[in-house]
C-alpha cells in the first residue's frame, strides 16, 4: 500500500495542452475513482501514473518516491486495461504468472501465487485455457489476477467494466469492491460511468477538459456539488436545471424562471434580482396537489419508480417518483419541491452559491 | 439463401489442381527418361523410370556446390530480411517519428523498378565500393545475400507492417507494467504473435532468392553460382540436355516444397483473437 500524490501535473501534446495543473492526493488503501466525460483526461492521468505517458510538468509520487522518470516496471503498480490486454498466446496460468516470471521469481512461488489468485477469482478450472476460450467476465478476472499476483503498492483500473454487459458489470463491480476490501491496496479507478464511481469509490475526482472540477466522497459530491457540471454529472437521472432569478414577491423570496415558473427558494444570501440557475434532482421532487403546475410530456414507468417528464414553456423538469403514476400527455401535474434539496448556482460562473 | 452446387466446385477445383500440378508431373516424367526417349516417343505416362539423370546430377560436384550455394544464400537472405524487416516494422508500428509513412513508402519503391535497373550499380558497389583489401563482394555468398536484401527487405517490411500494426499496443503496455523490459516485450509478446506473418515473409523471401536468376547469373562467376544459373549451363551450342535440366528443376522444387511444408502450420489467421475485446 502507498499514498499517491499528483501535484500540479500538466500534459502537453506539442502546442496543445490537455492537462492543466491537476492536483490529487490519494491516501493509503483508498479507492479513488477518476470520473468524467470522454476526453476529460482521466485515462491520460492514469497512464501518466502508470508511466505509459510522459508528464510535461508537475510531479507524481508513489509512496515517498517521485516517479516522473521511473519506468512502469519499477513503479510497483499493476494495471487492468479496458481491453483486458491478455496475452493471447499464453494460457490463463501463464498470463497471471507473467509479472512474476518477469520478476524472475522461483517457480514454486509462481505456482503458489497464481493458484492463490485463481482461487480468489474463481479461475482455478480455467488455468490451462487460452484467453479466446474465456467469456468477457472471465477475461476481466484474469486481467485482475495478473494484477493481484504482483502485490503492488497501487492498482490502476482503466475503465475495466466498460466492455461487459450491464448484468456482468454489476457483478464485477461487487467483485472489485470486495477485492479492495480484502486486499486493502490503494486503487485508482477510471470510469465515465458515474454509477460505478458512486458505488465503488471512497473518494471521487470529477474531471472536465483536463481540470479537476471537484474531489470528495460520493455522497458529498451528490449533496454539495461545487458547480453545475458536477451537479449534472453526479446522480442519475441528471439534476434538473432551470435558469432564472431571485425575486421578492410581496416579502416572499422566490425563484422565477425566465419563463415565469415560480419555484420555492432555499435559504440564500444572494440578493434579490441575482441571476441564478436553479437545480433540483428528479428524485427530490414529489407529486402533490400543493405543488407547482406543469404540463406532462411523457411518463416512463420503470417498475420500482416512475419518471415523469413535464414542462412549463421551455423549462423542462423531470421527476422520479416512487409511486405508480399515470397521466395523459399535456395533462396537468403538480411537482412539489422541498427547498432544502434545492441547489443554486451563479449563472455566470456556474459555481454553487 | 441459394445453396452452391458442390459438383461445380469439385469440378472447378479439380481442373485448377490439374492445370497446376500437371506441368510439375510432366517435368518429373521428363527427368526420369533417357534423352533418346524424349525425342522419339513423347509420352506423358510414367513407365520404366530411368534414374540416370538423377545419378548424373547428384554425382556432379559442381551442381552440388550450386545447390549448397542456393540453400545458404536463400536461407541467409530470408532470415536476414525477416529479422531486419521485423525490427523495422516494430519501429514503424510503435514509435512516433517524423515522416514515418514517407519512409515506409520510400522503402517499398525499390520493388517498383525492374531488377535489371539495379545490375550496374550493384556490380559497381560489389567490385569498387565495398572492398576490404583484396576482398570483394562479387561472386560471394554474403554478397548475394546482401544483394537480395535490396528487393526482399522492402518486401518483408511491406508484408510484416500490417502484422505488427495488428497487434494491440495495449499488450506492449501491459507487459511493460508487468515488469518486462523492451527486449522481453519483443521476445515474449510481439514476436510470438507475429509468427504467422513471419512465416509467410520467411517463405516468400526464401522462394524469391531461391528462384532468382538474373542477378545470380550476372553477379556470380564460380564461387557463389546458384542452382538456377546451373540450369543455363545445359543449354549449349551443341544442344540442350532436357533430361538433366528437368532433373535440376525437380531438385529446385523439392526444397521449396519442404520449406513450405514446414512453415505451413504457422500460416494461420486469428492468433490474436481474445487478446483484447473486439
Amino acid at each position: 500500500m502507498a499514498q499517491v500524490k499528483i501535484d500540479n501535473v500538466i500534459k502537453r501534446y506539442g502546442a496543445v495542452q490537455v492537462m492543466h495543473g491537476v492536483d490529487v492526493d490519494i491516501n493509503d488503501g483508498e479507492f479513488v475513482v477518476l470520473v468524467g466525460p470522454s476526453g476529460c483526461g482521466k485515462s491520460t492521468l492514469l497512464r501518466m501514473l502508470a508511466g505509459l505517458e510522459e508528464i510535461s510538468d508537475g510531479t507524481i509520487s508513489i509512496g515517498d518516491r517521485v516517479v516522473n522518470d521511473v519506468p512502469p516496471k519499477e513503479r510497483d503498480i499493476a494495471m487492468v486495461f479496458q481491453s483486458y490486454a491478455l496475452y493471447p498466446h499464453k494460457t490463463v496460468y501463464d498470463n497471471i504468472g507473467f509479472p512474476l516470471k518477469m520478476a524472475k521469481r522461483p517457480q514454486d512461488e509462481i505456482d503458489k501465487k497464481v493458484t492463490g489468485a485463481a482461487d480468489i477469482l474463481d479461475l482455478t478450472k480455467y488455468l490451462k485455457r487460452y484467453p479466446k476460450e474465456l467469456s468477457g467476465g472471465q477475461r476481466q478476472r484474469v486481467a485482475m489476477g495478473r494484477a493481484i499476483v504482483r502485490d503492488p503498492q497501487v492498482f490502476l483500473f482503466d475503465e475495466p467494466l466498460s466492455n461487459l454487459d450491464a448484468k456482468l458489470r454489476v457483478t464485477m463491480r461487487v467483485e472489485i469492491k470486495e477485492l479492495h476490501q480484502r486486499l486493502g491496496t490503494t486503487i485508482v479507478y477510471v470510469t465515465h460511468d458515474q454509477i460505478e464511481a458512486m458505488t465503488m469509490a471512497d473518494k471521487i475526482v470529477v474531471m472536465r477538459d483536463g481540470r479537476v472540477e471537484q474531489i470528495g466522497a460520493p455522497l458529498d459530491l451528490y449533496d454539495n456539488p461545487a458547480n453545475i457540471f458536477v451537479a449534472g454529472f453526479i446522480g442519475s437521472p441528471s439534476m434538473n436545471f432551470v435558469h432564472g432569478q431571485i425575486v421578492n414577491d410581496g416579502g416572499v423570496r422566490q425563484f422565477r424562471s425566465d419563463n415565469g415558473l415560480m419555484l420555492p427558494l432555499p435559504h440564500t444570501n444572494a440578493a434579490d434580482g441575482t441571476k441564478v440557475t436553479y437545480g433540483i434532482r428528479p428524485e427530490h421532487i414529489t407529486i402533490s396537489d400543493h405543488g407547482v403546475p406543469l404540463r406532462v410530456i411523457v411518463v416512463e414507468p420503470t417498475g420500482s419508480e416512475t419518471q415523469v417528464f413535464a414542462k412549463h414553456g421551455t423549462d423542462f423538469i423531470d421527476a422520479m417518483v416512487k409511486d405508480r403514476f399515470k397521466a395523459a400527455p399535456n395533462s396537468e401535474v403538480r411537482f412539489a419541491i422541498d427547498p432544502a434539496n434545492v441547489h443554486l448556482f451563479d449563472r455566470a460562473t456556474e459555481q454553487r452559491l | 439463401m441459394k445453396k452452391n452446387n458442390p459438383i461445380i466446385a469439385i469440378v472447378f477445383w479439380s481442373l485448377v489442381s490439374f492445370l497446376t500440378l500437371f506441368p510439375i508431373y510432366w517435368l518429373f516424367v521428363i527427368s526420369v527418361k533417357p534423352a533418346v526417349q524424349l525425342f522419339s516417343t513423347p509420352d506423358v505416362m510414367l513407365s520404366d523410370p530411368y534414374w540416370g539423370n538423377y545419378a548424373k546430377v547428384w554425382g556432379d560436384r559442381l551442381l552440388r556446390s550450386y545447390m549448397v550455394n542456393s540453400l545458404v544464400i536463400s536461407t541467409g537472405n530470408a532470415l536476414l530480411c525477416t529479422i531486419l524487416g521485423f525490427f523495422a516494422c516494430y519501429a514503424l508500428s510503435r514509435f512516433k517519428m517524423a515522416g514515418k509513412e514517407s519512409l515506409f513508402f520510400w522503402t517499398i519503391t525499390n520493388r517498383m523498378a525492374p531488377p535489371a535497373v539495379f545490375l550496374l550499380p550493384l556490380f559497381l558497389l560489389m567490385t569498387q565500393v565495398y572492398a576490404v583489401g583484396d576482398f570483394r563482394l562479387l561472386d560471394t555468398r554474403i554478397g548475394m545475400i546482401l544483394v537480395y536484401c535490396t528487393f526482399n527487405l522492402p518486401f518483408a517490411i511491406w508484408t510484416l507492417r500490417p502484422t505488427l500494426d495488428g497487434i494491440p499496443k495495449e499488450l506492449d503496455e501491459a507487459a511493460y507494467v508487468d515488469g518486462a523490459s523492451s527486449w522481453k516485450v519483443i521476445t515474449e509478446i510481439v514476436f510470438p504473435l507475429c509468427r504467422p506473418g513471419l512465416a509467410v515473409t520467411l517463405i516468400l523471401t526464401w522462394v524469391f532468392a531461391w528462384n532468382e536468376y538474373l542477378l545470380a547469373a550476372t553477379l556470380t562467376n564460380f564461387n557463389a553460382r546458384t542452382l538456377t544459373t546451373g540450369l543455363s549451363e545445359y543449354v549449349t551450342t551443341t544442344g540442350t540436355e532436357w533430361g538433366i535440366m528437368a532433373t535440376i528443376s525437380v531438385f529446385t522444387l523439392i526444397p521449396a516444397l519442404i520449406v513450405f511444408g514446414l512453415v505451413q502450420k504457422h500460416i494461420v489467421a486469428g492468433l490474436t483473437f481474445g487478446a483484447v475485446k473486439g
